[in-house]
């Protein structure tokens, strides 16, 4: 019963024929909240380039929350950047809110894994911390920050050090502290990895309400699969070496969800066949042929070259 | 508070050693006077004011040359630790001028600024304002590139940068340069005033040697003492120690 309604709901799309068009014009670009155009990047190293994303394509709209979920070092953290604008692309184009971005800017705030809050400054000087930069006068100020520390269930620790919070009440401070500069979109890269699974849970749970009540733009990193289930409308699947969008699933499920809801649970099986292959490509590329000998990861893929292990360790 | 029992104990015995050597007579009083006598003239000083004039005079000095090195020293370190071109000419003059002990400045010293406060005070400012600039430099290169990123993507640019996260961020290290630069500047504060004759406690000192009256040296001593203590045990590590915490760089 509840397996029909799954794969009912699971809209699997090529990702090849959604951009076969090519004809993003300026003009389409710029009803769109986030156009990524024909992006790709490397970095140079001492054994010569490093080709992380290829020719990356992505439209994601006003309101619109979108997971982007791809195996470790397959260039999440460099395509947010150079969304976020701290880092400059080789080629092609990114346009927020019908304009091209250059450089980073309060319009696209970013949440980093570890919350990079200022130490220097109590929670409620850190939700601040954009508002004043904006020349936005103490009052004022202050209320903006009370209002979206309300949000976070954190007025009681306005007036506490940062060193004094934990690691999910950090995480929030910095999404009160994003909300707070009104952005266009939010940028949230890997923001509760982490996290314990309960704080994790609270704050999925937490973020759909915020989600839903400010309706702002979402791009959200992950390597959880099921975090990207239990969040998004829209799930990109990134390829590794180069990183290139593999597939995009939508997910149609009625919010706010569970992460341990049924169908959540489903749907990250179905989208977890689809990842398992580029995972089995950076086990191949990424360790030793023998690793697979010592560590109890069951790579199908790989044949161990040597057995002789015996006088290793 | 066990502590503090240990240390008033032993300064006590100290003490008591110091009056049985007087009491011995082994050496006449104006070689070794009794502590006795070394109070009365600490009484003395600051019931006729010489000590507390003396005291005022030096610490208006250090206040003056260790503000001035502050604001320089900290521009300074900033730049050597944010641009390379700085880091490879100002960066190395700064280590290469770290040899020199800071009273070799005194000769050209004073013939910039001749026998007078100014050239006790660019004394002061030399000795300070090297630790300042290379503390601010290391804590300028230490700041987690995470903050400024986070800075960058809410919209702080430039001077606001610096202003309102890289000195924030770098400060643990600032503060030590701070400490070091102000022991530096408290010690050739004292060299410069034992040189240059016009007041100050190095000048309190060597009234107390023409006059041969050896309490008068050792109570200034210790007046110098307490002063260096006062604030480098009880300003300086209680600022670190706070801004340790408050950073998360210690466990609480
Ligand atoms: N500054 C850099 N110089 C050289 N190579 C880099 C640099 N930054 C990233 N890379 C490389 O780019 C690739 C992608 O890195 P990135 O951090 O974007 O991965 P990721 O998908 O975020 O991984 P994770 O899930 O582990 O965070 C990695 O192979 C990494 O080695
Ligand atoms: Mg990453």
């Amino acid at each position: 019963m509840s397996e029909s309604v799954g794969v009912d709901n699971l809209i699997e799309l090529d990702y090849v024929k959604i951009d076969g068009g090519q004809g993003t014009s300026k003009a389409n670009s710029a009803k769109r909240d986030l156009c990524i155009q024909h992006v790709s990047k490397s970095f140079q190293s001492k054994n010569g380039s490093v080709y992380v994303l290829e020719d990356i394509n992505l439209e994601i709209n006003q309101g619109e929350f979108v997971c982007l979920v791809g195996p470790s070092g397959c260039g999440k953290t460099t395509l947010m950047n150079i969304v976020a604008g701290l880092e400059k692309a080789d080629s092609g184009d990114v346009w927020a809110n019908g304009r091209r971005i250059q450089g980073a800017g309060p319009d696209r705030v970013v949440i980093f894994q570890e919350a990079a809050l200022f130490p220097w400054l109590n929670v409620i000087k850190n939700v601040e911390f954009g508002l004043k930069l904006k020349g936005i006068s103490g009052r004022e100020r202050r209320n903006i920050a009370l209002e979206y520390l309300k949000m976070v269930h954190l007025t009681k620790f306005q007036n506490s050090h940062i060193h004094e919070l934990s690691g999910g009440m950090k995480q929030r401070v910095a999404i009160a502290r994003a909300l707070a500069m009104n952005p266009e979109m939010l940028l949230m890269d890997e923001p509760f990895s982490a996290l314990d699974a309960q704080t994790r849970w609270i704050l999925h749970y937490e973020l759909q309400n915020i989600w839903m009540k400010t309706k702002k733009t979402i791009l959200f990193v992950t390597h959880n699969i099921r975090e990207a289930v239990c969040l998004a409308d829209r799930i990109f699947i990134l390829s590794t070496s180069p990183g290139r969008i593999k597939k995009e699933f939508a997910i149609d499920l009625p919010r706010p969800r569970d992460d341990n809801d049924v169908n959540v649970a489903e749907y990250s099986t179905r989208i977890m066949q689809e990842l398992k292959a580029e995972i089995d490509k950076v086990v191949r590329c990424e360790m030793d042929a023998d690793s697979c000998v010592e560590c109890d990861i069951k790579c199908t893929s790989v044949e161990p070259a040597k057995t002789d292990i015996g006088g290793g360790i | 508070m066990y502590g503090m029992l240990k240390r008033a104990i032993f300064f006590t015995l100290l003490a008591g050693l110091w009056q049985l050597l007087f009491w011995l007579g082994i050496w006449p009083e104006y070689v070794l006077p009794s502590p006795v006598s070394v109070c009365k003239t600490l009484a003395r000083g600051f019931q006729d004011q010489s000590l507390l004039i003396g005291v005022a005079i030096s610490m208006k000095r250090i206040a003056i040359g260790y503000g001035i090195s502050l604001g320089v020293g900290i521009f300074v370190g900033l730049l050597i630790g944010r641009f390379r071109i700085f880091e490879d000419t100002l960066g190395s003059l700064i280590s290469g001028l770290q040899t020199l002990p800071t009273i070799c400045w005194l000769p050209l010293s004073l013939l910039w600024f001749g026998l007078n406060d100014r050239a006790i005070i660019f004394l002061v400012f030399m000795g300070a304002v090297l630790s300042i600039a290379t503390g601010t430099d290391s804590g300028v290169k230490n700041v987690p590139p995470l903050y400024i990123r986070a800075a960058k993507t809410m919209g702080a640019k430039k001077w606001k940068l610096y202003l309102e996260v890289i000195i924030p961020a770098a400060l643990p290290h600032i503060i030590i340069g701070m400490k070091q630069g102000w022991s530096f500047a408290w010690r050739s504060l004292m060299a410069g005033e034992l040189l240059i004759v016009c007041l100050g406690l190095g000048h309190l000192l060597m009234i107390g040697r023409e006059l041969n009256d050896m309490s008068q040296v050792i109570a200034v001593m210790m007046v110098i003492i307490l002063i260096g203590i006062l604030v480098d045990r009880l300003f300086f590590m209680k600022v670190e120690r706070h801004i340790r915490e408050r950073w998360g760089l210690v466990k609480s």
